[in-house]
């Protein structure tokens, strides 16, 4: 690709941005959220069809204008949210759009099955191609979007975040298929946010940084900290700043003993059983635990997500029944849902409507009318505090980045003023800077004596944030780790790890 | 439409907005691209100014003249009503069938209660309200509590309320235009025959222009304070900005606090309100009470919702749009109708106005048209580039 640019309606823009993928290569595609990266994925992929600049495959220039040229050409887009129709089966979803046909017209089966079973044989997944997309987990269906990519002559291969939701097997797995294809010579586009993994896969790395070509290394020639700073444009120094000596000695603030919910068999929902925890006010406590160990549901049991939870909470030492979100808020309770787009946000609304959301209630007059004045002056104030990078208040919150989303969520949440602050994945999918910047958020909001609860998957920012760390696993806290060893147990990723994937004893 | 912005914010529009991190645009062409959305969002407007035309160039004096549009006006004021309250369901993501039925039973109750009780409209208009909004309640409830899609829980509704209106009635229109032995109209039944005609002096005065000269009935003026009553109440209220909210992803809503269940249900039951007050108008503009009246109006409402911009997923619409499209309908119908287009006509053309309203209405669609017309011609240059090189023997 060549000096491709493309500009959104006020917001950002792609300037003259260049990349080369040869044959065989796994080229990442490094910046910060906004910088620009899925904006040229989604060029190449054939999604945004207004851009300027040229794209070459193997010297010839191509125009790429739909998703159908790009497939044309051999390029494949795995998004970072799959796309895939789960209540249709593997081989269904693999030919989508595509389908054999038989003379007389109707779908060939029989023919699919057996390729799909080929392809998914080549991916070293052994699955039935007749099972149905929403049977698979996670991995599975990142591997069934890659058959889906390997079954059209495969030449260019994008990948945005596909391990974000994997567990270390299964990013092995991926990263075996993704050398296999490189060695049939597949050329790679691999986004990510996790340094680690690049040395360990990428032959190249090219940065981009607010829309504009920062620069292209060789993995082997290069350092994380280089990267990082390319990234960022600046040096950046501590990732966790929570020094260790700003413990907190602030009175319990929440209190929870037997903690139980029952959701409705099927849900899907993990089911806690008898909780028993503590937060003190300016205390940040991790909940750590693998996925669906009943982290998320914690969480929204405090915040009355779920309804009515068994167990006896305090809440600021009264006695706190949660219910629904509501009373919730008005208790001064605070949650940063775990899935922006679906759980926090509306979408195509303004970065203003959705920033008061929660806290409308400050801004009304007698009526229940809106004082405007008031409202927008408070919205400036958040924003501007917590640096949301955009165009105007009345921008629509669909065209910000993600991590520019996240800031807005935040923003809603903390113009509530809370005394307790529930963070699900607060620095998923977000870029090295703003993640410092929420780090450095947290950090003072506890030394304003906030009690942050914080859920992470990733375990070094929990390390490096918390003061202590909760272990669940499969609905019950199965360890407690503390920052200072005179407590109790000390932090050790090894220790922590083993709590999570303790099995029931009986 | 402009609204949606204007909606969540009327303070900032004189304002000027900070400059863009990547500055501001630079050329003529930029600058104009940046327009374009808004020039799309003034589509309503543009096809308002169409019809107006069109009508104005066919027929001149006889479609623009104070009785012609007043009659017009006045005949689609109760489908107006209407299209307000569905607006606001459709805001929250649902939608309303059940509208017309509602507004049959509101001028059935009405004509009932001036023919077998001589009450005053001043009481008639307001139990109407009262039991149009025990029926929104009832859907209000169905959608939330029992969990029912508002499609079919309004459409059983739908059915059942006509059923309704039908048995009480035995299916015989009762008339309104009660006289007493001399045959003079009752004085009860004057005042309420007085809510529907068009030409009636209210309103009267050279200071109004067009339409001062007959004066404006209550039917518009009924419709234009409806409107402005709901529009102020999405703008400026904490309320508005909930039905907001749910439309636009009811999961967030409720994370945020929003009480979802009152909101629909408030929705259902303003609708219903809003279907049961169009009754009397209704039935005093055709001088009965038929068991019939209102059928299919719920169509003629979501299509003037439609038209002015309303989206079907909830979150995006405003009532201006709604009153902006009710009166392309109306103007519409009033133009096809003094051409002497036949009724069949006029109603392919209305459901191709509704395809049009919605395309057009695209915020991109004049963008997407000029780079739809690039890309045509791009495209054409590739095909050529690879002819050549076809023809030179180095195909790709």
């Amino acid at each position: 690709m060549r000096s491709v640019s493309k500009s959104f309606p006020g917001v950002r823009a792609l300037r003259d941005v260049g990349l080369t993928v040869h044959v065989g290569e796994v080229v990442a595609l490094l910046g910060e959220n906004g910088a620009g990266k899925s904006t040229l994925m989604n060029i190449l992929a054939g999604v945004h069809a207004d851009y300027e600049g040229g794209i070459e495959i193997d010297g010839q220039p191509v125009f790429i204008h739909s998703p159908k040229d790009a497939a044309r050409h051999g390029i494949a887009m795995i998004h970072q949210e799959l796309n895939l129709v789960p209540e249709l089966s593997i081989a269904d979803n693999v030919f989508l759009g595509r389908e054999p046909r038989t003379p007389r017209g109707t779908i060939d089966r029989g023919v699919m099955r057996a390729r799909t079973a080929e392809l998914l044989g080549q991916l070293g997944l052994r699955v039935p191609p007749r099972t149905l997309v929403r049977d698979c987990g996670i991995a599975e269906r990142q591997l069934v979007e890659v058959a889906k990519a390997l079954n059209l002559n495969l030449r260019l291969l994008v990948m945005d975040e596909p391990t974000s939701a994997l567990a270390d097997s299964e990013v092995h797995r991926l990263f075996a298929v993704i050398r296999e294809l490189t060695a049939r010579g597949v050329g790679v586009i691999y986004i990510s946010h996790r340094l680690a993994e690049l040395a360990e896969i990428a032959d190249s790395v090219t940065v981009l940084r607010d829309g504009g070509y920062v620069g292209e290394r060789a993995m082997a020639e290069t350092t994380a900290a280089e990267l990082v700073a390319m990234m960022v444009g600046r040096p950046l120094g501590e990732l966790f700043p929570r020094a260790p000596e700003q413990r907190s000695t602030g009175p319990v603030w929440l209190a929870v003993r037997g903690l139980a919910t029952t959701p409705k068999p099927g849900s899907g929902v993990r089911a806690l059983r008898g909780l028993d925890f503590q937060v003190r006010s300016g205390e940040i406590v991790g909940l750590a635990g693998l996925m669906g160990a009943g982290r998320t549901e914690v969480l929204e049991a405090i915040y009355g997500a779920c309804g009515a939870v068994d167990g006896e909470l305090t809440l600021g030492g009264r006695h706190y029944r949660p219910s629904r979100p509501r009373r919730a808020i008005r208790r001064g309770v605070a949650l940063v849902a775990e899935d922006r787009k679906a759980k926090s946000l509306v979408l195509d609304n303004t970065v203003r409507f959705n920033t008061t959301l929660v806290a409308l209630d400050r801004y009304v007059r007698p009526w229940r009318t809106v004082d405007r004045r008031a409202e927008r002056l408070a919205v400036a104030a958040k924003i501007g505090e917590l640096r949301v990078k955009t165009p105007s208040q009345t921008a629509l919150v669909r065209n910000l980045s993600g991590g520019n989303q996240q800031k807005v969520v935040l923003a809603k949440c903390l113009l509530a003023g809370p005394s307790l602050l529930l963070l699900d994945e607060p620095t998923r999918g977000i870029d090295v800077g703003a993640k410092a910047e929420i780090h450095a958020l947290m950090n003072s909001l506890a030394e304003q004596g906030t009690a942050i609860v914080v859920v992470s998957s990733e375990l070094p920012e929990l390390i490096g944030m918390c003061d202590r760390i909760l272990v669940l696993c499969e609905g019950r806290l199965t360890g407690e780790f503390h920052r200072d060893t005179g407590n109790g147990s000390a932090f050790d990723q090894e220790g922590i790890l083993t709590a999570a994937m303790a099995r029931e004893a009986a | 439409m402009t609204e949606t912005t204007r909606t969540t914010d009327p303070a900032n529009k004189g304002r000027v907005e900070p400059p863009v991190a990547n500055g501001g645009p630079k050329t003529t062409k930029e600058r104009l691209a940046r327009m374009l959305p808004a020039l799309g969002s003034l589509q309503g407007y543009i096809g308002l100014v169409l019809v107006v035309l069109i009508g104005i160039i066919t027929k001149g004096q006889i479609f623009w003249n104070q009785t012609n549009l007043t009659n017009a006006i006045t005949a689609f004021a109760s489908r107006g009503i209407l299209a307000v309250g569905v607006t606001l369901v459709i805001l929250t993501g649902g939608i309303d069938l059940s509208v017309g039925s509602v507004l049959g039973i509101g001028s059935m109750t009405a004509a009932m209660l001036l023919t077998h009780l001589n009450l005053t409209p001043w009481l008639i208009v307001p139990l109407c309200a009262l039991v149009g909004a025990f029926f929104g309640l009832c859907n209000g409830i169905g959608t939330t509590w029992l969990r029912i899609q508002s499609f079919v829980m309004t459409l059983a509704m739908l059915s059942v309320v006509r059923g309704i209106d039908r048995q009480v009635s035995d299916n015989v229109a009762v008339g309104t235009q009660l006289t007493d032995a001399q045959g003079h109209l009752t004085g009860q039944a004057a005042a309420f025959a007085k809510l529907g005609t068009p030409g009636h002096n209210l309103l009267r005065g050279n200071w109004l222009p067009l339409f001062g000269q007959v004066g404006i009935g209550y039917p518009v003026i009924a419709l234009v304070v409806v409107c402005v009553v709901f529009q102020l109440v999405l703008s400026k209220t904490r309320f508005g900005r909930h039905v907001y909210a749910v439309g636009g992803n009811p999961t967030a809503a409720k994370l945020s606090g929003v009480n979802v269940t009152a909101v629909t249900i408030a929705v259902f039951a303003l609708s219903g309100l809003l279907a049961g007050f169009a009754g009397p108008i209704d039935a005093a503009y055709s001088a009965s009470a038929d068991p019939l009246a209102g059928t299919s109006y719920e169509l003629d409402a979501i299509a003037a919702a439609v038209i002015g911009g309303t989206s079907l997923a909830g979150g995006k619409g405003t009532v201006t749009g709604t009153f902006v499209g009710a009166l392309i309908l109306t103007l519409l119908d009033n133009v096809l109708g003094l051409n002497q287009i036949s009724d069949n006509l006029q109603l392919i053309t209305k459901g191709l106005i509704v395809v049009l309203a919605v395309v057009i209405q695209r915020p991109d669609f004049f963008r997407s048209l000029v780079s739809g017309a690039r890309r045509l011609r791009r495209g054409r240059n590739l095909k050529s580039t690879v002819d050549k090189q076809k023809a030179e023997g180095a195909p790709q």
